[in-house]
């Protein structure tokens, strides 16, 4: 079990972490606020859709202050991603061509799937049929595929 | 069913109707569809139960009366069921009558008018026998200055259209004068000019379209007084391509749209200006990283929080953009170019001292009625005490120090002071150094701090004045201050001038939607008069057999007439 440590005690944050506290803690609130609402009435599957798009957003945010606008130190990154701000796995696959948008990871998992194969959600709009509304199963994704 | 009550045959396709079966092999003789000959097919009289004889008379009455009458577009007397005009009229100028004192005539922004007594607060669109005179005299002021203003060519045209619209007027106004105050008036007119062209007469007049009810029962009582009605088109009206583009058109403008945003499809046909916000892909960029500047957005929040928050939403440099898409990208632009600047600044400035704003909440909160503990529970919603950047033992360190100084006597106090202030170098602490901006090393210092702020401040300001002027070399900051003044002067500049463009753009789309709207507005009424026109063309009466008749006699003798007017 690791140590718990006193507040006033723990190291503090990388260097410019102060700059973008504000917005994870608004995350962090959303996030919160999810967990503790009550299930929603419908289909017991889109009880999660709401953790995961809030996980989604926040791992986006960090990805690209890191990627896109080089906003951050590689070291507060790194922190960033220890202390679960981020999933570092999820921004694995959007460095991969053709998982650029991915919703989440659970998408993409075939294994998991009756024919094994990705989520619908990952399928182009060229390839769906016209006006076809699509929401996705796992997380509540309306399409991420890279074309889009 | 014609008006008269009669059943009669029509058939859609060869718009022809008759009044005997289709089917029978008699040739029955349908009624004229051009508009010459129907003209006087409306003039359904009741009391004139033989239509030859009323046609004849009418002929006969009007040749008489009316030379010109085929390109008078009278528009009276629909009755009490007829619609009011759409565009809502409203009087744009006056002008008071010569001779008749309290009345003034006043031009609506259809180009009507009529005449208001103010003094008894009455108005009539059909003007008094007595105002008669006086404006008969301002048309013909009028005209003349007109004639005067224009060019040749120009002055033609105008005499046209006055004399139209004055006669309109006339005729409306003298539905019961005699016969031959119209007659001379006609022949007044026939003299000035004979080219009756009706097609431009349509620009310009809106004829009392709203003749009183009691004006226009008079006029189905006596219609030989006015049989004339319009006829121009005789297509069933059906909506094409160009109606439904320009009712579209008709609904954007209603929306205050321009075309562009909601493209009705033919680019080309848009008024000029109507291509939505039209400004260079680099202009609007600029515009909206402006507003991204002056709303004081934080670089580092995400976009989202930026759309929910929603204050940028309102400003009209937020639409310069069209796609929210193109917005995003424009603001992760921006926000990589300003949190680029940020670190530079950053790294520019000299590294704050975490221990300045502890130090500051020791000098204002500590006692030595307080322990650390107690002091730090107190305080630990403070940021200088959440810092993570200071270790607590160090502030424990230091809260302990100062409070055992405070309780020293001020005398020790104040020599300790005097020599820190010695210690410093000049080129720190000079002549010219303020109070607000002492040294770091000074503010850091917990010799500094022990004194009450009453009693320190005055010492420093006295030792500061006996101090000499800053060492050479100092000046480097000053400089470098001054370019960056130079750089945002001229950002600043650049800004202003975007913004210069974008209100003069505003500008002109509202000048030519209002424009647009007027010219709509127009166009709704003359459509409107054309249906009714055409409806009323469609109610043929029972003389409608003997009106072909009719209208060739009475073509026959305007012909002969004009013939006569050109001889004298």
């Amino acid at each position: 079990m690791p140590p718990i440590r006193n507040a006033s005690k723990r190291k503090p944050p990388p260097e410019g972490f102060e700059d973008i506290e504000d917005q994870l803690l608004i995350f962090q609130n959303k996030m919160k606020d999810a967990h503790n609402k009550p299930p929603p009435t419908g289909p017991k599957h889109q009880a999660q859709w709401e953790i995961f798009q809030i996980a989604h957003a926040r791992s986006r945010y960090v990805y690209d202050l890191y990627y896109e606008k080089e906003a951050i130190s590689k070291k507060l990154y790194d922190w960033l991603l220890k202390n679960g701000y981020a999933d570092a796995m999820l921004i694995a696959k959007w460095k991969k061509q053709g998982y650029e948008k991915l919703c989440c990871l659970r998408c993409v998992q075939t294994k998991e799937t009756n024919f094994n194969s990705t989520c619908v959600c990952r399928v182009p709009k060229a390839q769906l049929k016209e006006e076809q509304e699509i929401q996705c199963v796992s997380c509540g994704c309306r399409g991420c595929a890279s074309s889009d | 069913m014609a008006p008269t009550g009669h059943k009669y045959y029509y058939h859609a396709e060869s718009k022809q109707s008759t009044y005997t079966r289709p089917g029978l092999p008699v040739p029955a003789p349908t009624p004229p569809q051009d508009a010459s000959a129907s003209f006087y097919q409306y003039s359904a009289v009741p009391n004139l139960s033989d239509p030859r004889v009323a046609n004849a008379y009418l002929a006969q009455l009007n040749a008489q009366n009316r030379p010109a009458q085929g390109s008078h577009r009278g528009g009276r007397g629909g009755g009490d069921s007829r619609p009011r005009p759409q565009p809502v009229d409203k009087p744009r100028s006056k002008v008071a009558i010569p001779g008749c004192e309290p009345w003034i005539l006043v031009y609506t922004r259809c180009d009507r008018r009529f005449v208001y007594n103010p003094v008894k607060n009455t108005s009539y669109w059909r003007i008094p026998e007595k105002l008669m005179a006086g404006i008969l005299e301002l048309d013909k002021a009028r005209l003349r200055e007109k004639a005067m203003s224009e060019g040749p060519d120009q002055k033609e045209n105008d005499k046209n259209k006055e004399k139209e619209k004055e006669k309109g007027e006339d005729t409306a106004a003298a539905a019961s004068e005699s016969g031959s105050r119209l007659q001379s008036l006609g022949l007044e007119e026939a003299d000035r000019d004979q080219a009756d062209d009706s097609s431009e007469y349509e620009e310009v007049e809106v004829t009392d379209d709203e003749a009183d009810g009691d004006e226009a029962r008079e006029d189905d009582n006596n219609d030989d007084e006015h049989p004339s009605k319009r006829q121009r088109t005789e297509e069933p009206v059906e909506f094409s391509e160009a109606d439904i583009a320009f009712q579209l058109q008709a609904m954007g403008e209603q929306y205050g749209l321009d075309p562009g945003e909601y493209d009705d499809g033919n680019r080309d046909e848009w008024p000029e200006g109507a291509e939505g916000v039209r400004f260079s892909e680099e202009d609007a960029r600029a515009l909206f990283r402006d507003l991204l500047d002056d709303f004081n957005i934080n670089p580092y929040n995400a976009w989202e929080k930026l759309i929910e928050d929603g204050r940028i939403i309102d400003d009209p440099r937020y639409t310069v953009l069209n796609t929210m898409k193109a917005r995003k990208e424009v603001w992760q632009d921006w926000s990589k170019d300003k949190i680029k600047e940020i670190r530079e600044r950053r790294a520019k400035e000299e590294k704050k001292d975490p221990r300045l704003a502890y130090m500051a909440l020791l000098h204002e909160k500590a006692s030595p009625k307080l322990f650390w503990a107690e002091f730090k529970r107190r305080y630990r919603k403070e940021p200088a005490i959440a810092d993570p950047h200071l270790k607590d033992k160090d502030r424990e360190k230091w809260y302990r120090e100062h409070v055992n100084r405070l309780k020293m006597p001020q005398a020790t106090l104040k020599a300790d002071l005097a020599a820190l202030l010695k210690s410093l170098p000049p080129s720190l602490l000079n002549n010219k150094t303020r109070l607000d901006q002492l040294p770091t090393q000074l503010l850091v210092d917990m010799r500094y701090i022990s004194l009450p702020a009453a009693v320190r401040d005055p010492l420093i300001e006295t030792y500061i004045r006996t101090l000499g002027p800053p060492p050479d070399g100092a000046g480097g900051g000053g400089a470098g201050g001054e370019e960056e003044d130079e750089a945002s002067r001229k950002a600043r500049e650049a800004k202003e001038r975007r913004e210069r463009a974008l209100r003069e753009h505003e500008r002109n789309v509202a000048e030519q939607k209002k424009r647009q709207q007027r010219s709509l507005e127009m166009g709704r009424a003359r459509l409107r008069e054309e249906q009714r026109e055409i409806e009323r063309a469609m109610q043929v009466g029972k003389e409608g057999l003997q009106s072909p008749l009719a209208a060739l006699r009475e073509k026959e003798k305007e012909k002969e007439r004009d013939l006569e007017g050109g001889a004298s």
